[in-house]
């Protein structure tokens, strides 16, 4: 009853051998190993690299010689001829199992494949998923709308009551400061995370299980595979980037689909630097809605340091772009219960992942604030802060940015609503927590995905890199006298 | 990178984390696995349904997407077969045995270094001459295999039809006609499952014919 | 035997050969279904080259699509060495 395809005759031959030496010993280097010998023999064939690495070396040489052997035997590369066998078995079965009674009945979705890849209708429809679906939807509904309302609800029901429930409970006013008041943890750290954070993250994760379950985000792959290529990176890596515009720590884990070492590196290191996640982007969009300069500014500097890092690094790290492939599945109406477990599940984890780090940096501020330790640090970040060109207050901002850049972008919000800031210090002091180190959640995932190694190498180009930015930035801003 | 070793830690890795000082309790409602008892796993090409079909035997939410190269970790779960639960796992697409990507690699060295009381090879109806040269090399490895052609609802659709009885034939595995996404066929797979289970739990006999 | 981002039409085209010495690409390539003796079209060329095989479509780019040789009309010869006059 077991199926069994033959291969071309020098490559069942070199199969028996690799058995044989299977019997003669090669196996214990394999105990434990659940796969049948001859399947074993057919991935040394094909040098799998892991099963390879795992022999020893003289048994390297013998399968060297003996693929080289096999090879001479036959015109093709082993592994595509082993392929053909299996192909054609696959293909006879289809013949005689699957029939196609009415063939070409297609339904909509190919209508609208055609026209979202066809480069006159698939551009236009790009560029409008893109300000419908983001600045829309998320930008403005989410960041804008919903923001407003829950933020002006926590800072007219909640704060004041918590405020006061907790003056009255505790008698101490440096522990009221731990729950309420200007830093504490309901006060500050829960209303950032549910009020200002959680909105715009949610929305997003709407927009984006949307886009994923219909089927359209290989379509904008294939879309963008040319720009990508140009910064070193393929049309697939279009996937992780997109999802990073919404939350980079889990975009960092999904670069792991990309083919080389090379191009996850580059993704990883794009992520960091130039992908501002919903939470930061959102707020930052709120914060400079009023000034479309300023905006415009912003989001033509992050642009062209995305491309413009892309391009350095794709010049100067050895080898180039991967290739592209990617499968094409049919467009498919998104099931509503599917998108919404979706977007649950991903508001849920990252509300987990967020609220925490929201109400550990309260508590440290708080420490930080009752030893001293906060106003020093404070005191040593403004003479940054001013050479930016920024008013001291922005210093503890700078300060929460290295915690989490949403939590500095949300700190901003703060500082936006007193009317502390021009416009050119808000673009400023937003182009640097743009740039800024990536939040601590993507910290340990660079570290766990590509090694301390890389993940120092890039928190110590990224850092000094922001500051530099925003240096320039004013610097050009006051040569030509420009306040947005 | 990982990631695949996370199953001998925790109950499952992925989708879910759980705040880290609040207990969880997403595994409490479920029949307990039985300790050293057979695992199952869902392996096939990106983009074929077993992230909805793990979904539908066990009710643990994965991430289900309409493009290739979702999940990138396993996922454990539990289905229930008669009165025994069976631990379950889904896994990163593949292609092939021969890994071409870091995700890839995941399913491959599950398969390698895990034992399975059986392997369900889930395909795309529509392409199944593509997809059954995995299903040659499941078989070539001497894997339990059993074979789930999904999507039948969209092969019915795109005007296919497949004879289920022949395929038996030719591949000598089990072979449910299924659509993940619509519920069909799922409790036909649990049979199947129950009976491969059974027939394997008596270690002396082989599971190639 | 041209390769196959030269065809002009997108009628399917028999697949002869693929002019690539990286297993990576050929391991792409097949996972694909995109391999010798099988057919493929070509729906788009711009700005990536859509193609479909039977029932699967892809996206590729310039350089993969230019390892895959095909035919308009099929091999008739059975051996599946018939290209192995190729350099
Ligand atoms: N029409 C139809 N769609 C399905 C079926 N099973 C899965 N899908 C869809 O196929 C896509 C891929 O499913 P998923 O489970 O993520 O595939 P995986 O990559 O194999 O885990 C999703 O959009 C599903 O909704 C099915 O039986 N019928
Ligand atoms: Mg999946």
């Amino acid at each position: 009853m077991s199926i069994k395809i033959r291969y071309l005759a020098p490559i069942e031959a070199a199969i028996t051998q690799i058995e044989i030496w299977w019997r003669s010993g090669w196996g214990q280097d394999f105990v434990d190993r659940h796969l049948s010998p001859r399947s074993f023999a057919l991935l040394l064939l094909q040098k799998d690299p892991n099963l390879w690495e795992q022999l020893p070396g003289n048994r390297q040489q013998d399968l060297e010689q003996l693929i080289a052997t096999t090879q001479a035997q036959i015109s093709r590369p082993i592994s595509l001829e082993i392929a053909q066998a299996r192909q054609e078995f696959a293909q006879a079965i289809e013949q005689t199992t699957l029939a196609e009674p009415n063939p070409n009945q297609r339904h909509w979705g190919e209508k609208i494949h055609k026209l979202t890849v066809n480069p006159i209708s698939g551009f236009p429809i790009l560029v409008l998923v893109l300000y419908w679906g983001v600045y829309k939807f998320v930008g403005e509904f989410g960041a804008g709308e919903l923001v407003d309302r829950i933020e002006t609800f926590f800072e007219e029901q909640i704060n004041p009551v918590v405020n006061h429930v907790t003056e009255q409970a505790i008698p101490w006013p440096s522990l009221q400061d731990l729950f309420a008041h200007e830093y504490g943890i309901i006060t500050l750290g829960i209303r950032y995370a549910t009020a200002i954070v959680l909105p715009v993250v949610a929305t997003y994760f709407l927009m984006f299980s949307l886009l994923e379950d219909s089927g359209y985000l290989p379509r904008l792959s294939l879309m963008l595979d040319r720009l990508f290529k140009a910064i070193g990176l393929s049309g697939r890596a279009v996937i992780p980037i997109v999802l990073g515009l919404g939350c980079d720590t889990m975009a960092t884990i999904v670069t792991r689909t990309l083919e080389t070492k090379r191009e996850r590196l580059i993704a990883t290191f794009l992520l960091s630097l130039a992908i501002p996640c919903a939470a930061q982007w959102g707020v930052i969009l709120g914060l400079l809605a009023q000034r479309p300069a300023a905006l415009v500014t912003w989001a033509g500097l992050i642009v062209g340091i995305f491309l413009l890092a892309g391009f350095c690094i794709d010049k100067f790290l050895p080898g180039s772009a991967a290739q592209f492939y990617i499968e094409l599945p049919p467009l498919r109406l998104p099931k509503i219960r599917n998108v919404i477990t979706k977007t649950w599940v991903r508001m849920k984890w990252y509300f987990w992942e967020v609220l925490p780090l929201f109400i550990w940096a309260s508590a440290i501020i708080w420490v930080g604030r009752l030893t001293g330790v906060f106003d020093w640090l404070i005191s040593g970040i403004e003479p940054i802060a001013l050479a930016l060109g920024l008013p001291k207050e922005t210093a503890p901002i700078l300060l929460y940015g290295f915690f989490r850049r949403d939590y500095g972008a949300a700190g901003l919000f703060d500082l936006q609503q007193g009317g502390q800031l021009t416009g050119d210090q808000l673009l400023i002091s937003a182009v640097v927590l743009t740039l800024f180190l990536p939040c601590i959640a993507q910290l340990q995932m660079i570290i766990k995905e590509r090694g301390v190694k890389t993940a120092v190498l890039m928190v110590s180009f990224i850092f000094p890199f922001a500051l530099a930015v925003g240096y320039v930035l004013n610097w050009g801003l006051n040569l030509f006298q420009i306040s947005l | 990178m990982d990631c695949h070793q996370c199953h001998q830690n925790h109950g499952s890795c992925g989708s879910k984390r759980s705040l880290r000082w609040l207990p969880f309790s997403e595994n409490l409602t479920r029949p307990p696995i039985e300790p050293g008892g057979p695992q199952i796993a869902l392996v096939g090409m990106p983009n074929v349904g077993k992230s909805v079909l793990f979904h539908a035997l066990t009710d643990t939410y994965v991430t289900v997407s309409n493009y290739p190269g979702t999940t990138v970790e396993v996922t454990r779960g539990a289905v229930t077969l008669g009165d025994r639960a069976v631990s379950v796992i889904d896994t990163p697409g593949m292609y092939s045995l021969l890994p071409i990507s870091e995700e890839e690699r995941v399913a491959r060295d599950l398969l390698i270094s895990e034992s399975f009381g059986a392997i369900v090879h889930v395909l795309d109806a529509k392409n199944l001459g593509r997809m059954l040269s995995l299903t040659a090399q499941l078989l070539e490895a001497e894997l339990p295999v059993i074979v789930a052609v999904n999507m039948m609802d969209e092969a019915q659709r795109w005007g296919l039809t497949i004879d289920r009885e022949a395929l038996v034939a030719k591949l000598g595995v089990p072979v449910v006609l299924m659509a993940a996404a619509r519920n069909r066929g799922v409790d036909q797979l649990r049979e199947a499952l129950a009976d491969r289970l059974a027939s394997t739990s008596v270690p002396a006999v082989a599971a190639v014919g | 035997m041209n390769d196959l981002s030269t065809i002009r039409s997108s009628d399917p085209h028999w697949i002869v050969h693929l002019e690539t010495q990286d297993d990576a690409m050929l391991r792409k390539l097949t996972a694909l279904g995109i391999l010798p003796g099988n057919q493929i079209a070509i729906e788009q060329r711009f700005p990536s080259y859509i193609v479909t095989i039977g029932r699967t479509r892809a996206a590729l780019d310039r350089e993969t699509v230019q390892c895959i040789f095909v035919t308009r009309e099929q091999r008739t010869d059975a051996n599946s060495n018939s290209d192995s006059a190729m350099p």
